[in-house]
């Protein structure tokens, strides 16, 4: 380690003379719920090892057994941040951090770091309700996932964005710490510091009993976490007084509803194009589509949107309205619901078809399962003339992990999720950083601009564009609407790429959220340092 | 103060004072007692006052000795099980590391 950096003779501080400072790096950061945490921690001053390529597997053994000046700060490509290598690491002592280079080259055609069974013990399947179709006994859907996100790692991951600093990186691994025939290299070697350091400890309860000893006792309090929160979004077709509370009497509402969120391993960096963005997009455009009908020949029910934020760590919106539907703190209530369509992941579809999901358990009573059916044939003619062909899974299938899941915890409501995979998932890249517009197949002629680009209608938008006006139809239909006026709704390509284009290439839609079931937290300063040898051999002393 | 040139009734005052108000939970009021009366009670010459200052060291060690004790033990269970004690544990600290359990 170059500990004899030249002081006196340059102008310039001393740090910047040892540390080369990265930008764009993004950190792992911890997550609590009500039991464990999650993600990543750093020593309080950081974390500080000799810089290692891993390429291959004797690089791993290097690291992990034989090479002589642990700890190390592993620098990894794509393709190894998988399972097997992330947690032979999380074992060992000798690693004292991680940091990923994110290209899309050497990218495997999957990654997913969510569980294989999302949300699994918050959904409706449980002991007490269809306990065989529990835990993804019946189907996996996310088998693909690696649970990297659900791990507890005691050292700092870092995603390296920036391709020249990642150059930088190379050629100070390779002046000074390559070993060239088998001959171990000595100091002085290139290291690295990351430092994101995590206040947030055990779980939730712990979290906030110390915030409030803090708050109460402290002249400077230090935050410790932050809770996930924020806002689901709704609207209706008939205006609804947002201030009354309770039953609203006379109101049979359709529940439209998709999620607003989405995750991945690292902080803040969540394009969810298909997991998400397709959803939002099919919403959004189905409710353009329908506002020119709903004024002219209003149904005879309402039709209320909804877009729940923070669906993929347990269910929080849909959790919430759930809970200040049952406790009248919302302006319907459960007893106005009539039923309930979510749009799931619809951006992938294969050929033609969408497929209904439904629960087979609350399908069991006769009336239930009456609506179910009707609002299935409902949706079939209103598939007439589109390029969409809808098909219904098994019976015997549960729900994939939805909003509408929630829901009939509380209620056997008929509803319908849409997807556009039979069984498992057809995203590749569910809740990971790569789940974005090139994972949609979004796809431009070469020769546009941006701004050419953001009005494009791509295949993708085109497709999208279908599904909502299927569900704009259907919508109508189940709300009491007369088949008649259906052909004057159809959703718009261009409001669809335009929405679909902008959505995917805004960073993020990290998980904000109402109620307090997982409370996360990231420290003041997430900051990557890089340390060198010396440029300048002319040491001062 | 140099306890040369003081004499004896004083000394013995001094120690007397100083084994008495370590009572009052000041066990570094023995320790000095013990410390700066050591050479009067034990390698010096004897002389009337002695063998009360002696006692007093004594007595004053014995004290120190068990403080020492019980503040070792008291802190040593607390650094080793204050995280597992959850609840307990944060409204028994005053102050709580950031960032581990």
């Amino acid at each position: 380690m170059c500990v004899s950096a030249a002081a006196g003779v340059c102008s310039s501080s001393v740090e910047k003379k040892i540390y080369v400072e990265l930008n764009e790096t993004v950190p792992c950061v911890r997550l609590l719920n009500a039991t464990h945490q999650i993600g990543c921690q750093s020593s309080m001053s950081g974390d500080t090892g000799v810089l290692h390529v891993l390429e291959s597997e004797s690089d791993l053994d290097w690291i992990l057994s034989s090479g002589p000046h642990p700890p190390y700060i592993v620098i990894m490509e794509t393709a190894f941040f998988n399972r097997s290598v992330m947690m032979r690491m999380k074992s060992s002592s000798r690693v004292a951090g991680v940091a990923v280079i994110v290209s899309k080259t050497g990218l495997a055609d999957n990654f997913s770091p969510h569980t294989t069974c999302p949300n699994q013990n918050t959904g409706v399947y449980s002991a007490s309700y269809g306990s065989d179709l529990a835990n993804c006994n019946v189907t996996v859907w996310n088998p693909l996932g690696n649970g990297l996100s659900y791990e507890d790692f005691a050292f700092p991951v870092f995603a390296l964005k920036d391709e020249n600093q990642t150059q930088v990186i190379r050629k100070c691994y390779e002046d000074h710490n390559l070993r060239v025939n088998g001959s171990t290299p000595q100091y002085p070697l290139c290291a690295m510091q990351l430092f994101s350091h995590m206040h947030a400890v055990t779980d939730t309860v712990t979290c906030m009993r110390r915030t409030d000893l803090q708050n109460r006792f402290s002249i400077n309090p230090e935050v410790l976490c932050d809770p996930l929160s924020d806002f689901n979004v709704w609207t209706s077709t008939r205006p609804l007084n947002s201030s009354a509370k309770g039953h609203a009497a006379n109101e049979s509402v359709v529940l439209a509803a998709t999620r607003l969120d989405g995750r991945s391993f690292f902080w803040e960096q969540a394009p969810a194009a298909e997991g998400t963005v397709s959803g939002i997009v099919t919403l959004l455009a189905a409710i353009q589509a329908l506002s020119p009908v709903t004024q002219e020949a209003p149904p005879p029910r309402n039709i209320f949107f909804t877009f729940f934020q923070g669906e993929a760590f347990d269910y929080i919106g849909s959790s919430k309205m759930v809970y200040d539907m049952e406790k009248n703190d919302f302006v319907i209530d459960l007893n106005n619901v009539h039923s309930m369509l979510e749009i799931g992941q619809v951006g992938l579809r294969s050929g033609q078809s969408l497929w209904m999901h439904s629960d087979p358990v609350s399908r069991k009573n006769d009336s239930v399962n009456e609506e179910v059916l009707d609002l299935m044939r409902r949706m079939q003619s209103a598939a007439a003339g589109l390029n969409v062909s809808l098909g219904h899974p098994l019976f015997t299938q549960p729900l994939p992990p939805s909003s509408l899941q929630r829901f009939l915890r509380a209620r056997p409501i008929p509803g319908l999720v849409l997807a556009d995979h039979q069984t498992l998932f057809n995203n590749r890249y569910y809740e990971s950083m790569y789940d974005d517009a090139e994972n949609l197949n979004v796809t431009y002629p070469p020769d546009l601009n941006p701004d050419e680009q953001l009005v494009y209608e791509t295949d993708a938008a085109k497709s999208l564009a279908e599904v909502a006006t299927l569900v704009a139809r259907s919508l109508y239909l189940q709300a009491g609407g007369e088949e008649k006026s259906l052909s004057n709704i159809t959703a718009d390509p261009k409001i669809v790429s335009h929405v679909t284009n902008t959505h995917t290439r805004t960073l993020g839609v990290a998980v904000l959220l109402l109620s307090l079931l997982v409370t996360y937290f990231i420290s003041s300063k997430a900051e990557l340092l890089f340390s060198s040898a010396c440029e300048t051999p002319t040491t001062a002393y | 103060m140099n306890l040369e040139r003081i004499p004896n009734e004083e000394k013995l005052g001094l120690s007397r004072r100083y084994y008495l108000g370590g009572f009052a939970f000041l066990p570094f009021l023995w320790l000095v007692n013990v410390l700066w009366f050591f050479r009067e009670a034990f390698l010096k010459p004897t002389y009337t006052e002695q063998p009360q200052i002696k006692s007093y060291v004594k007595k004053s060690a014995l004290g120190l000795i068990v403080w020492v004790a019980v503040l070792t033990t008291w802190i040593t269970i607390f650094q080793h099980f204050r995280a597992q004690w959850g609840e307990v544990g944060d409204y028994l600290s005053f102050t709580i590391p950031l960032g581990t359990a």
